[in-house]
């Protein structure tokens, strides 16, 4: 209780706590109407997992290679980190010398890393 | 020169160290040069010590050798005090001591345990050392230690035999006894000074009140009563003489049982503030003295005679001390370790010649066969009854003279006590070495003077007993200043000092004539100790020591045996045990329980984890 | 600073040094660069400028080198210990980068000032050590306990994401400092800041293994392999108390009494729960590992406590730990690897008249961990004791005797095994040179800290 108090009294919060109802209530309404709206018919063929539209052969949770999940992380890895470079280039003039110096700092950790990615052979397909 | 003092201990050290470590491997001979060597090595830098002393101005010296113990406002330091009183008893042990380890390569020769017995005697010596030279009451209590530990080892030396064992563990747990009266005592001294530096506490004594330091020299005091074997706690020193005779000799007659009388001689500062405490000691050394010398009568061992009659002697000293004698008592300590040496190791000689038979029931007439053993015997036989002029004659009739002075009833006690000592003395001498012999054919076919390495420490403490009181008389009178510098006989007037010693002529005739009705009892009438059987009334019950064991064991032995198996066989099963086993049960109990918390599902974990969370929010916002 | 430049060069050296077959110096470049980093600690000790901080983010002071000293001291043991572990593989250079890169991360929990660098440096230390619990690609075992350790560790940096963001809402920095004056300053406590505060305490409490956020130790502890585990005992684990200490001194000190309670609470349960498990487990990783968890607790006793002399008594306890955890868990390893990779109590039967070394050593960092005098653990639990005494927290000091007093009773369960066991159909065991120097060195700093402990505590006043 104390702490819903303290947040009603805190204005910085409200929008954030509007937004966070608004955003609620959307989705549990789509949800809701969907339900509500859409056809139901239930059958064994429509239960049934399907892949284009061809009859399911074994497990669908079968092995496949590492280097798919491999490249996807290194992807995400290298893709965020690059991100960081725009908030650094908007505000590279206050930055100044030091913020250079810092960001060549990162670059070269980058390349080492991405250097140690290349010879330990992740990117190799074969 | 007094820096040399650090030797003294040493030598013993380190001839102990070596035989016993190399037991086995070292001769018997070597072992018994390196043994006596080492002591003699002490006794001679003891008398160059006491050579150099004479000629300079006796201030007392103080050596350190590291600080000991340091602990917040506690400071012990392990250092040496030479003065007129540690140098005489430095003398007397080293001397001593030389000569009954010389005794002992001769009486101990054929022992298996030869080489274990020579270690633990140099042990002793240097136990015995330690506990005289310290400069504090604590390096004195790790020599008292010491020494107990050795004469326990020693007592029960011959193990295999139970009766020996226990004779040892007897003598050790009655001294554990005073032991703690002693360490009581030092503690006290220590919250009273903040110090146990004999210095520095009696430079304090002035401050600590009179209950204080009465309650503290009492508690010292029960400790001299365990180590010197005074009422109640004399009982142990007659059956030490389980040990080989050597012991009996050096630890139970010359030295170790004198340190009480060191210890209180040392302390003499603060008895001289407790009368109380003063009066204790007066009159449980006499009491002491004429009970050990009755039960003297009856005695048929030849040792236990002797034990008893050191028993007696010690209580005349402390009687000494008591009537703040203090220098007549540390004066009879050293006497008495000459003339009671010599005749335990002339009843040592007398029982090596008789193949270990001790009952003078057995024996009569061996002064023609051991002349030697005779002759020396026969000398320290007059030196105990106080025989013109030979050592006993100085030391205990000033012992007397200053009781008569300050205690009168304490000295008439003690003149009865010294006509006793006489009488039975005469008796043990008559029956032993007059008449005729009464032993087995085959025992006296075998009778045999004992070798020169027993005879040779016989002779020299021969002529000490003879000689010994006459020459250091004067010494002690002049150079021995104890308690406060008030010794008693300045205080008496001359003329009553003269009367004194008239009274002493007439007690010394007295002594004499008792001797000489032993004379016509056991020589002309030929009378005997009657055998065990025969005994009846008084005669028995002096000779079983008035019960006094008996009393002991059922007092107190049987009541905490019995005590001691109710606690094991019921409170420590029904209790202890299942207080202790319930404990252990409980915590596996729990322990099983609470393992099962450790399921070793992560949901549950996070789950838990989440709980305690909202737990730690809960009980702060709310509570 | 220095510091952390050579941690960061180690690391990345040792990262590519296999890839220019720089594979046999990888060791001897790792121990001199961190007797180098030792030697950068005694030289900053006393010649640093307390007041500077870098970019508000961390600073150099007597906590953080006097911490770092341990920690380095630490790592270089267990180098020596774990040397052969990695060698046979061959991702070692891998496997030694991880480890210097969680080392990283130690020092930043030694050094920092700032909500954000805590963060940081409780991720550096982390993530590498998930990587290590699961070093044994094969083992199951070892797989289920990286990923234990990853999930709820992913949990825990969530919470304290959580409540960093609280803390942030009320007062409106990371910087610890302003935080404190933020503190001091305010009248009435915001309840949000209270909230911020017990969430950022329960995630230090998950680090640090207290109860009851201790629940992956056992687990992980046993599944990971016992190098990795010794290397979790001993460096994360001071490394994770140093930071709750040093967060809660430099920023919380002002409001002790707002949280003084939860941190007694906390500290009790640790105690007896992680001593009195422990008695009951008949396998030795998991009787350490259980320890492990009850000696976090003895810790928690100088958080509560909280000034100079608490501090330096942790430093002592996380010394004195760390060097019985190397020697323990150096021979746990050495009798795991003779039975594959089991360590149950039973192994131990006998050690003494297989390798008098071995059992030695273990006997003396038993002895040490159960607090038996004249060893450093000893004085370790006498110092924490004190300081809780003259603060007042009798009762909590009544409770960590009883449960150091069950700790006696299975530690010495290893010890009677080790003297007394029949050692039936058991190998002997040769050491390596390196190995038995590392024995003899420990047992010798176990002695030696107990006999001069004020050797370590004078190390450090903050």
């Amino acid at each position: 209780m104390i702490l819903l108090q303290s947040l009603n009294s805190s204005r910085d919060f409200l929008p954030i706590l509007l937004m966070f109802i608004v955003a609620a209530g959307f989705v549990s309404f789509v949800m809701v109407v969907t339900q509500w709206l859409g056809p139901k018919h239930k059958s064994k063929v429509k239960a049934d997992s399907f892949e284009c539209g061809i009859e399911q052969i074994g497990n669908a949770r079968s092995p496949f290679s590492i280097k798919y999940f491999l490249v996807a992380i290194l992807f995400v890895l290298f893709d965020v980190e690059v991100i960081f470079m725009y908030p650094w280039a908007v505000n590279f003039k206050s930055l100044g010398a030091i913020g250079m110096f810092e960001m060549f700092t990162f670059i070269a950790f980058l390349l080492i890393g991405f250097f140690y990615i290349l010879k330990k052979g992740a990117l190799k397909w074969d | 020169m007094e820096q040399l003092v650090k030797f003294i201990p040493l030598f013993p050290l380190i001839g102990f160290a070596i035989i016993g470590l190399a037991n086995r491997r070292l001769s018997k001979g070597v072992t018994g040069v390196l043994a006596t060597g080492s002591v003699l090595a002490s006794f001679a830098i003891a008398v160059i010590i006491f050579m150099n002393r004479l000629g300079g101005d006796g201030q007392a010296v103080t050596v350190t050798l590291f600080d000991w113990i340091t602990a917040g406002n506690f400071s012990a330091k392990f250092s040496f005090l030479v003065d007129n009183l540690s140098t005489m008893f430095l003398l007397v042990i080293t001397g001593v001591g030389t000569l009954i380890h010389l005794y002992s390569i001769g009486y101990m020769h054929d022992d298996d345990g030869f080489r274990r017995f020579m270690s633990y005697l140099n042990l002793f010596i240097f136990f015995m050392l330690l506990l005289v030279l310290g400069d504090n009451y604590l390096v004195m209590f790790i020599g008292w230690e010491g020494v107990g530990l050795c004469s326990y080892l020693l007592i029960g030396f011959w193990f295999k035999n139970i009766d020996y064992s226990s004779a040892a563990k007897k003598a050790f747990v009655m001294n554990r006894i005073g032991d703690l009266g002693l360490l009581l005592g030092v503690l006290l001294i220590f919250t009273a000074t903040g110090s146990v530096t004999y210095d520095s506490v009696f430079a304090q004594a002035a401050n600590i009140t009179i209950p204080v330091v009465t309650t503290a020299t009492i508690l010292l005091f029960i400790g001299a009563m365990g180590k010197s074997a005074q009422i109640p706690l004399y009982t142990w020193l007659p059956d030490a003489m389980a040990g080989p005779t050597p012991v009996s000799a050096l630890i139970h007659a010359a030295t170790m049982v004198t340190a009480g009388v060191y210890m209180v001689a040392r302390s003499s500062v603060l008895y001289m503030m407790a009368p109380i405490s003063m009066d204790f000691v007066a009159w449980t050394g006499v009491i002491t003295a004429l009970f050990a010398a009755s039960i003297g009568f009856a005695q048929t061992d030849i040792k236990k005679v002797l034990a008893y009659s050191t028993v007696s002697q010690l209580g005349f000293m402390f009687a000494a001390l008591g009537v703040g004698a203090f220098t007549a008592g540390v004066f009879h300590v050293v006497t008495h370790a000459f003339f009671k040496a010599l005749l335990f190791l002339g009843a040592g000689s007398v029982i090596h010649a008789m193949h270990h038979e001790q009952d003078i029931r057995n024996m009569g007439g061996l002064a023609k066969k051991l002349p030697i053993t005779h002759a020396t015997f026969l000398l320290g036989f007059l030196a105990i009854i106080g025989f013109p002029f030979f050592s006993g004659f100085y030391s205990k009739d000033e012992i007397i003279i200053q009781a008569l002075a300050h205690k009168p009833i304490i000295g008439y006690l003690l003149i009865f006590g010294a006509l006793m000592t006489a009488f039975y003395m005469s008796r043990l001498y008559f029956l032993t070495f007059m008449g005729k012999f009464r032993g087995t054919e085959e025992q006296q076919h075998h009778l045999h003077e004992s070798p020169l390495s027993m005879t040779v420490p016989l002779m020299v403490l021969a002529v000490l007993s003879v000689a010994g009181g006459y020459l250091l008389q004067g010494y002690m009178e002049h150079n021995l200043t104890l308690g406060a510098a008030v010794t008693a006989s300045t205080e008496i007037e001359e003329h009553t000092l003269h009367g004194l010693h008239n009274v002493m002529w007439g007690v010394t005739a007295a002594a004499i004539v008792m001797a000489v009705i032993a004379y016509v009892l056991y020589v002309v009438k030929g009378q005997r100790p009657s055998s065990d059987a025969d005994m009846k009334g008084l005669e028995k019950t002096i000779y079983n020591k008035y019960y006094v064991d008996e009393l002991y064991e059922s007092l107190i032995t049987k009541p905490l045996n019995s005590i001691s198996s109710f606690l094991s066989n019921w409170i420590d099963i029904n209790v202890i045990d299942r207080l202790v086993n319930g404990t252990g049960g409980g915590i596996n109990a729990l322990s099983g329980q609470l393992r099962l918390t450790q399921s070793g599902n992560t949901g549950f974990y996070i789950v838990a984890m989440v709980l305690g969370m909202a737990l730690l929010v809960a009980i702060t916002v709310f509570m | 600073m220095n510091e952390l430049l050579t941690l960061t060069g180690l690391g990345l050296f040792s990262m590519i040094a296999e890839i220019f077959n720089f594979r046999k110096a990888i060791f001897p470049v790792i121990v001199l660069g961190l007797l180098g980093l030792l030697g950068l600690c005694y030289m900053d000790w006393g010649s640093y400028n307390s007041t500077v901080t870098h970019f508000s983010m961390m600073k150099v002071d007597n906590f953080s080198i006097a911490f770092t000293s341990v920690l380095t001291a630490t790592a270089l043991f267990w180098f020596m210990m774990s040397r052969s572990f990695f060698e046979d593989q061959t991702s070692m250079s891998d496997h030694f980068s991880l480890v210097l890169f969680a080392l990283t991360g130690a020092f930043c929990l030694t050094s920092f000032t700032n909500i954000t660098m805590l963060f940081l440096g409780v991720e550096v230390l982390s993530l590498p050590v998930y990587v290590l619990t699961g070093s044994r690609k094969r083992d199951v075992a070892s797989n289920e306990a990286s990923f234990k350790y990853f999930l709820m560790g992913s949990f825990a940096s969530a919470v304290f994401l959580f409540g960093t963001a609280f803390i942030y809402g009320a007062t409106g920095s990371f910087n610890l400092e302003n935080i404190a004056t933020y503190l001091s300053t305010q009248p009435q406590l915001s309840p949000l800041f209270l909230v911020g505060l017990l969430l950022m305490l329960s995630a230090m409490a998950f680090k640090v293994g207290a109860a009851p956020f201790h629940f992956w130790t056992p687990d992980v502890y046993e599944g990971a392999p016992t190098i990795v585990t010794a290397f979790m005992s001993t460096i994360v684990k001071t490394a994770a108390v140093a930071a709750f200490f040093r967060l809660f001194y430099l920023s919380f000190s002002g409001i002790h009494g707002e949280y003084a309670d939860i941190i007694w609470a906390m500290a009790a349960l640790t105690m007896v729960v992680g001593n009195v498990i422990a008695a009951a487990q008949n396998n030795v990783k998991r009787i350490l590992a259980y320890s492990s968890v009850g000696h976090a607790g003895f810790m928690l006793i100088t958080i509560l406590v909280m000034n100079d002399f608490a501090a330096k008594s942790l430093l002592y306890y996380t010394a004195a730990y760390s060097a019985a955890g190397i020697a323990a868990f150096l021979v746990l390893y050495l009798v795991g690897s003779a039975n594959n990779g089991e360590t149950p109590l039973n192994a131990f039967d006998g050690l003494v008249k297989r390798n008098p070394i071995m059992a030695g050593t273990m006997t003396m960092a038993l002895l040490s961990m159960a607090g038996i005098p004249p060893l450093a653990g000893f004085f370790a639990k006498y110092f924490i004791f004190v300081s809780a005494v003259e603060n007042g927290y009798i009762g909590l000091v009544v409770i960590a005797i009883l449960s150091s007093l069950v700790g006696v009773y299975y530690y010495f369960k290893i010890i009677i095994a080790m003297f007394f066991g029949k050692p039936d159909n058991l190998p002997t065991y040769f050491l390596t040179p390196i190995h038995r120097f590392l024995l003899l060195f420990v047992a010798a700093i176990i002695v030696l800290t107990g006999l001069f402990p004020d050797f370590v505590m004078g190390l450090m006043t903050i």
